[in-house]
């Protein structure tokens, strides 16, 4: 038996404002505009170049939005690079105070008013520094277990360091210890089953995501995290290490590394599954990410030859309200 | 696929828009090498827009080779201590444009 609904669909409702939370697919008519709209998901997945750094830079320390981050510290050949620099979505602009100390491959969590800095090559490397916004105050306790090329996500006040290559130096091995922040101490927290370094993460404290990174080579490991234990999920497609994300544990996005060389490759993470999607226009490794999947930040890195002053913006699925058009 | 190159100096937001990556891949080598696909106008008027100066393969090869030698040289000259840092313990390579 035929019905209203299957022969001629749902009507579309009549509106005297958009409804407060539209659900895509959705459309209505808004009587005070006199305007037919839908609600509708559109998947740019693109990098476009955003404002370059100051200072050239990898192995530092980045995180924050795609319209407010903050790189700090970091390295260009022999040159440390201590120098904060602060981004609007435009331009990058040098903060008066850098860091309290030269290191490089460093992790970082937080945002641009409120971050926390740890791990480092400088032994015991496990040094953490608190940023307010306007300057870095180093704390009074470092890491349990000193190390670099962790892996960093969360706030400053519940921020994860996953990871790394425990001790400092050329004794370290890749880590598989996690350790959570509360603002002023850090807990050992559950292990990788993956030990590896210079891998990346996203999420917060209690449910992140992390991924790549180098084990006794370039792994596409994958792991998800609760707040207690890591379980293994699908792996990456290409196998790197020096990589960036952004992101949260059910919507990521990683990007650049080394996969053999320098890379550009994004990848997409859904909460079950990778795929692949447009490369970052310079391939870098040991670069930082900041923001969302939606509206993800890469910067600064190593290009192969040096360092990287590169900003590049990443516009991922955006779900927006469109005006309809029939004319 | 067949491609072509320039060099141009990165000058940040808007040197690549989304609306240039949405219609074609630009890839970037050292010495602000830019690899555009060979057969695409909106390439080519990225290139204009961009100041960008057309190159050779040849050509863009042997900007990115100096660029390679001059890392290599200057890995060469760190100490052994410091080749052993995580980031410094491969000395660049050749990068073979495509």
């Amino acid at each position: 038996m035929s019905t209203y609904y299957g022969t001629y669909g749902q009507k579309v409702q009549y509106l005297a404002s958009d409804p407060s939370d539209p659900q895509i697919g959705q459309v209505w008519y808004n009587s005070t505009s006199a305007t037919l709209k839908v609600r509708q998901s559109i998947a740019t997945n693109s990098w476009a170049t955003g404002g370059s750094m100051t200072n050239a830079r990898y192995g530092q320390a980045g995180f924050g939005t795609q319209t407010a981050a903050l790189v700090a510290g970091g390295i260009n050949g022999p040159t440390y690079k201590p120098q904060t620099e602060l981004y609007n979505g435009t331009t990058w602009t040098a903060n008066p105070t850098g860091m309290n100390a030269n290191k490089y491959n460093i992790a970082g969590a937080g945002t641009q008013t409120a971050g926390v800095a740890f791990g480092s090559d400088g032994a015991p490397g496990g040094q953490t520094e608190l940023w307010n916004g306007s300057v870095w105050t180093n704390n009074p306790t470092g890491l349990n277990f000193g190390g670099e090329g962790l892996a960093g996500c969360g706030t400053q006040t519940a921020a994860l360091a996953i990871g790394g290559s425990r001790p400092v130096g050329p004794t370290g091995v890749s880590s598989n210890k996690t350790e959570s922040f509360n603002g002023s101490t850090w807990t050992v927290g559950g292990n990788l089953n993956t030990a590896r370094s210079s891998l990346a993460a996203a999420g917060t404290s209690t449910a992140s995501l992390a991924f790549g990174g180098y084990t006794t080579a370039r792994t596409t490991a994958t792991e998800s995290y609760n707040g207690t234990s890591w379980t293994s999920v699908n792996s990456m497609g290409t196998a790197r290490y020096g990589l960036g994300g952004a992101g949260i544990q059910t919507l990521a996005v990683a990007f650049g590394g080394n996969s053999g060389s320098v890379t550009g490759a994004t990848e997409l993470w859904n909460g079950t599954s990778w795929t692949t999607s447009t490369s970052m226009s310079t391939a870098r490794s040991a670069i930082s990410g900041a923001g969302t999947q939606a509206d993800g930040l890469a910067f600064a890195g190593y290009n192969g030859t040096t360092g990287s002053a590169a900003t590049e913006e990443w516009t991922g699925t955006v779900t927006e309200t469109k005006t309809v058009t029939v004319s | 696929m067949a491609y072509k190159y320039c060099v141009a100096e990165n000058w940040g937001k808007g040197f690549i828009t989304h609306d240039d990556a949405s219609k074609f891949q630009v890839s970037g080598f050292p010495g602000n090498v830019w690899q555009i696909p060979a057969n695409s106008q909106d390439a080519n008027l990225w290139v204009n827009k961009v100041a960008g100066t057309f190159k050779t393969k040849a050509e863009a090869q042997t900007i990115v080779d100096a660029e390679v030698a001059t890392a290599q040289a200057a890995w060469d000259a760190l100490t052994d201590e410091q080749k052993q840092q995580p980031f410094n313990r491969q000395r660049p390579t050749a990068i073979v444009l495509e």
